[in-house]
């Protein structure tokens, strides 16, 4: 048995095995994290998910599950849907913004292509 | 998401109808009154539902619904069968590659909307030769800055600072150089210039107050322009 439980053993208040699914991913010292993820997916199924991944790729896993349980707990509507919602707005927006300002330099350009014939006559 | 499965307008099962989405994916019961029926309609429902209870659980989106006013209950779940979809598509990142991807996405925008802008700034300079300077001046015109100078647009280019700067410092200095004291005193004191005593008070401030200015300096040049518009 680990001596030092990990934060989701500590969680569900269980002996945390020597190969313990979790315990690379959740230190004891940042119970938070498990808690949000387990309030969102549970851990039976957080268990699953990782179990089914290469192992090198577990980290980044949970480290994204932990991002968007955040997303779902900070908005439960949303989510993290929210946020994806929310940079498609500022796409549009500064697609619009690029074309306005397209459409000035080359105004601009054209003016100043005039004023230099000009000049030159 | 509209017309898949997930039908927010449909009403709850347990009846006639026939048990919803979940419930059938469930294999239990569907009684009136339940939460998931509204949003999960027999027929595609249940396909939605298989991705909503692999990633989430049956019992979390249940308690998640709770949570939520009833009219929010539609986006809800509209948001939960994204979310749960995207993780089955990607089991390491779900949807945060997509936001991921978004970002770089305004990033790159906002890099080309910076460019953009500065390099109208640099069009949109005055021009060299103000209206109120003689004919008859010496001063140097400005260098017209010249399109062929800028470089082509290009998403790919990112620090475009470097390449800017040269050019609007230079621009700049040319735009604030002042006139040199002797052309102080080259300008005839009376002629097509009112006041022509203020003129020399001023040339001799430039020489006993010792300010002869070899760089540009904002002081220098709004003495100039003001002696220039008194002509």
């Amino acid at each position: 048995m680990n001596p030092k439980r990990c934060a989701a053993c500590k969680y569900l208040r269980r002996r945390c095995p020597k190969d313990c699914i979790f315990s690379p991913y959740f230190p004891p010292n940042d119970p938070a994290k498990f808690a949000c993820i387990h309030r969102i997916y549970g851990a039976g199924n957080v268990s699953k998910m990782l179990q089914q991944l290469p192992e090198q790729t577990r980290a980044e896993a949970v480290e994204s599950l932990c991002f968007e349980a955040k997303c779902r707990v900070d908005d439960p509507v949303y989510g993290c849907v929210g946020i994806i919602s929310l940079l498609q707005t500022q796409i549009q927006n500064t697609q619009n913004e690029l074309a306005k300002v397209q459409a000035e330099v080359a105004v601009a350009q054209t003016k100043l292509s005039q004023n230099q014939n000009s000049d030159f006559m | 998401m509209s017309g898949s499965g997930i039908n927010p307008s449909s009403s709850g099962g347990g009846g006639g109808g026939g048990p919803c989405g979940a419930c059938k994916f469930l294999r239990r019961k569907c009684v009136a009154g339940c939460i998931f029926a509204p949003y999960f309609d027999s027929e595609q429902g249940a396909a939605h539902f298989a991705a909503v209870h692999k990633v989430f659980g049956a019992s979390n989106v249940s308690k998640l619904l709770l949570h939520v006013p009833e009219h929010k209950r539609p986006d809800a779940v509209v948001s939960i069968c994204f979310e749960a979809q995207a993780r089955l598509r990607d089991p390491i990142y779900g949807c945060v590659s997509h936001i991921v991807s978004l970002q770089q996405q305004v990033l790159s925008l906002q890099t080309e909307l910076s460019y953009l802008q500065a390099h109208l700034a640099t069009l949109e300079l005055p021009q060299p030769q103000p209206p109120a300077v003689p004919v008859s001046s010496s001063g140097s015109p400005l260098q017209a800055l010249s399109i062929t100078d800028l470089p082509t647009i290009s998403p790919s280019v990112y620090d475009l600072s470097s390449i800017f700067e040269p050019v609007m410092s230079s621009t700049w200095a040319m735009q604030q150089q002042p006139r040199p004291s002797d052309h102080l005193f080259g300008l005839p004191s009376s002629s097509s210039i009112g006041g022509g005593g203020d003129l020399q008070a001023l040339a001799r401030e430039f020489i006993h107050g010792g300010q002869m200015p070899s760089q540009p300096s904002p002081g220098t040049s709004g003495s100039a322009s003001t002696m220039i518009k008194r002509e």
